[in-house]
């Protein structure tokens, strides 16, 4: 078999973000990439946000340490997909990542320590909306140089609408603004004092306003926190434009996943186009876990000799009076799994006659079991090396 | 209020990302619409799929009509920041004043969970929400809540204001909420998912961390895309295994046959063990929706659905 656009990724390209709405097998599919990157003699890095446990087992990843970890090569070989490069995987662990950049960046280690024991602190550093996309690319920056991987494949979060991923990162960085944080920590030191800044002054009058609400001291620390997170990080505002540089740049390729539903093909087009705008690279669409029509015609006037002679065959004699219908369901599952198949085939047909002129479209058919081990994600990975695109009408 | 009238005034539909939590909520407003309650139906500012499912115009921001006895809104966190400050402000000049200054705007977006929480006041509001003759704007309020991690830490943010905030009328509100939430009579908490692995164990981490960690009850399980089984446990054994050749064995047609009934099977097999996870792992009231051949993405899927639910759970 020929190798199809996929494969030619794995070379062309040093990051391949594999991005879609929650449910689709991003992560597998992210996963599955990086076999079929190893097969080909690549040293990859597969840096995946929340894995299922026995995927994360799959890959060798410690849930608990979130440390990087190798698959080791015999596991390849005995799952009958020998690889010559290496597949590493790391689970992104938000917090972590998070402390990991106060600790490096802080002044002193004290004022690192204050602000990781500081309650808020920790309250945002799990749960602001953003962090864990911004935190992706954090580290996504930070790997990208490194010198032991020649691919990095990005599981992006499993966010409710795909485009979050690109979106959240800016609107965290519009959050912590400094402009806005200078303004309020004025207004809080003034606050409260008799002050000539009338802008300071109009502050407080809208921070006692907002304080009604909240009570007492809460928003003023708050300040404090967030405008100690800006001056660590020395401006989010250009860490976030070097990354959305980097995403933009030839080393960086989109992979976009669906499932023939669609709800989930939506949100893979609105991706598609919003990458486009953004003059980021979407190098192909996936239309993952497609049921395929199984072998002959459902209409053929045999059917029903055929289903009889099976179900005998089966039964390895005469029937038992409970199951002389077994012919007629083994011929209605025969009929359902064409029925489904010739849904995704429509779905497919819908998709490629609109959208295979902007990108490839490929099909990945759908396992009859999840995916979870090394023999599997092989399985997939073959799939998606040889996958062709499929041409619109 | 009499013990005829159901006490239920919000349910909380969650589960992961893709098993049909909106198809859920789209088929529960359906049933309870018909059963003649006023039912409004909440998301949590997405890129809207409800008003496909129930074939109505596009839900945005305003609640509106989408069908009879149904309202729908999709909320967006920072229209729902504003009708909380003008709600507890009483002043229109302070309100404007706060509202209207690009720095305060900035800086309430950085406050984490202040989105959520929004949306959430705005959920438990309107299940308080009278109309003008006095009775209830809404018999019952469903919100289609985000997935497993994400619900999560939607519904953790009551919770963490009534532990930070200091006294004050957010932190009033959020106790309010908060015992809403926690009150199995008042609010039930409907987990989707589908019969397969991940969802399933995703499931039962889900359901663990709501009533462990949460202490918010989940009161049904719902789960989608289940196919009636076909074959028994025998039958499924003998297709699992080699057969002796028939007539016919060796042709296109036959091997079509054996690989559906063997995937057929295949997937019977785990769909009872995931089914058996389940109902181990929590034990609780159950609904099965069927799997449809042509998806669960139209109105005419929604009225399959919403009339399971009635003939299955809603009686």
């Amino acid at each position: 078999m020929t190798d199809g656009p996929l494969a030619a990724l794995l070379s062309s390209h040093r990051v391949i973000v594999s991005c879609g709405a929650g449910g689709v097998g991003k992560t597998t599919t992210a996963a599955a990439l990086g076999v079929a990157a190893a097969r080909r003699g690549k040293r990859v890095l597969v840096l995946t946000i929340d894995p299922a446990r026995r995927l994360a087992e799959a890959l060798g990843i410690d849930m608990q340490s979130a440390e990087a970890m190798s698959v080791e090569p015999a596991r390849f070989e005995e799952a009958g997909y020998p690889a010559t490069g290496q597949l590493t995987a790391m689970m992104l662990d938000t917090k972590r990542t998070f402390d990991g950049l106060v600790l490096k960046h802080s002044s002193s280690p004290e004022r690192a320590e204050k602000l990781l024991a500081n309650k808020i602190y920790q309250q945002i550093s799990s749960s602001l909306a953003g962090t864990q996309e911004y935190m992706a690319m954090e580290k996504l920056l930070a790997v990208q140089g490194d010198p032991r991987f020649d691919l990095i494949i990005l599981d992006t979060p499993p966010t409710a609408n795909a485009l979050d991923f690109l979106d959240a990162p800016q609107k965290l960085v519009d959050a912590l603004d400094s402009a806005a944080m200078r303004w309020f920590i004025e207004a809080f030191e003034s606050s409260g004092k008799f002050s000539l800044n009338l802008l300071a002054k109009s502050a407080s009058v809208v921070l006692r306003g907002l304080g009604k609400i909240t009570g007492g001291e809460f928003l003023g620390d708050m300040a404090q926190v967030l405008s100690q997170l800006d001056e660590l990080f020395g401006g989010f505002k250009e860490r976030a434009a070097l990354v959305q540089a980097f995403l933009a740049s030839s080393e960086v390729c989109f992979v976009l996943v669906a499932s023939p539903s669609p709800v989930a093909i939506q949100e893979g087009l609105f991706f598609a186009d919003r990458l486009r705008a953004s003059r980021m690279r979407c190098a192909a669409f996936i239309l993952n876990q497609v049921h395929m029509a199984p072998a002959g015609d459902p209409g053929s006037p045999r059917l029903g000799e055929v289903a009889e002679g099976y179900a005998q065959a089966l039964r390895g004699g005469a029937p038992s009076p409970l199951d002389d219908d077994l012919p007629a369901r083994l011929a209605e599952a025969y009929a359902g799994a064409h029925r489904i198949a010739k849904h995704d085939a429509g779905v497919l047909q819908k998709l490629t006659s609109e959208w295979s002129a902007l990108m490839p479209i490929l099909a990945i058919p759908r396992l009859a079991q999840d995916v979870h081990d090394v023999k599997l994600l092989g399985q997939v990975s073959e799939f998606l090396l040889q996958a062709q695109p499929v041409v619109g009408a | 209020m009499s013990e005829a009238v159901p006490t239920v005034k919000l349910v909380i539909v969650t589960g992961k990302g893709g098993v049909g939590k909106t198809s859920v909520a789209a088929a529960l407003a359906q049933a309870h619409a018909k059963s003649g309650r006023r039912v409004l139906v909440a998301l949590c500012n997405v890129k809207e799929s409800l008003s496909g499912l129930l074939g109505s115009e596009p839900i945005d921001w305003q609640v509106r009509r989408v069908a009879q006895n149904i309202w729908g809104v999709n909320m967006d966190p920072e229209r729902c920041v504003e009708e909380y400050g003008a709600m507890t402000l009483h002043s229109k000049a302070l309100f404007a004043l706060l509202f209207n200054n690009k720095f305060l705007r900035t800086f309430l977006r950085a406050i984490p969970g202040l989105h959520e929480w929004a949306m959430l006041g705005k959920v438990w509001w309107h299940t308080t929400e009278l109309r003008e003759n006095g009775a209830f704007a809404y018999d019952l309020v469903i919100l289609d809540a985000p997935a497993t991690g994400h619900g999560l830490d939607m519904l953790r943010v009551p919770k963490v204001i009534v532990e930070v905030v200091p006294p004050g009328i957010l932190r009033r509100d959020a106790e309010k909420a908060w015992a809403l939430f926690q009150d199995p009579l008042r609010c039930q908490v409907v987990v989707v998912t589908v019969p397969e692995e991940m969802p399933t164990t995703e499931t039962l981490e889900l359901a663990g961390a709501m009533q462990g960690e949460l202490r918010i009850p989940v009161g049904r399980l719902v789960i989608n895309s289940v196919s009636a089984p076909l074959f028994s446990q025998a039958e499924r054994a003998a297709v699992g295994a080699e057969v002796p050749v028939f007539p016919g064995s060796e042709g296109l047609l036959a091997g079509g046959l054996r690989a559906a009934a063997r995937e057929r099977c295949e997937r019977e097999t785990r769909q009872a063990h995931q089914m058996k996870r389940l109902a181990e792992g929590l034990n609780l009231p159950t609904t099965y929706l069927p799997l449809l051949p042509d998806g669960a993405a139209t109105p005419e899927a929604i009225g399959v659905l919403a009339k399971r639910f009635l003939e299955a759970w809603l009686r």
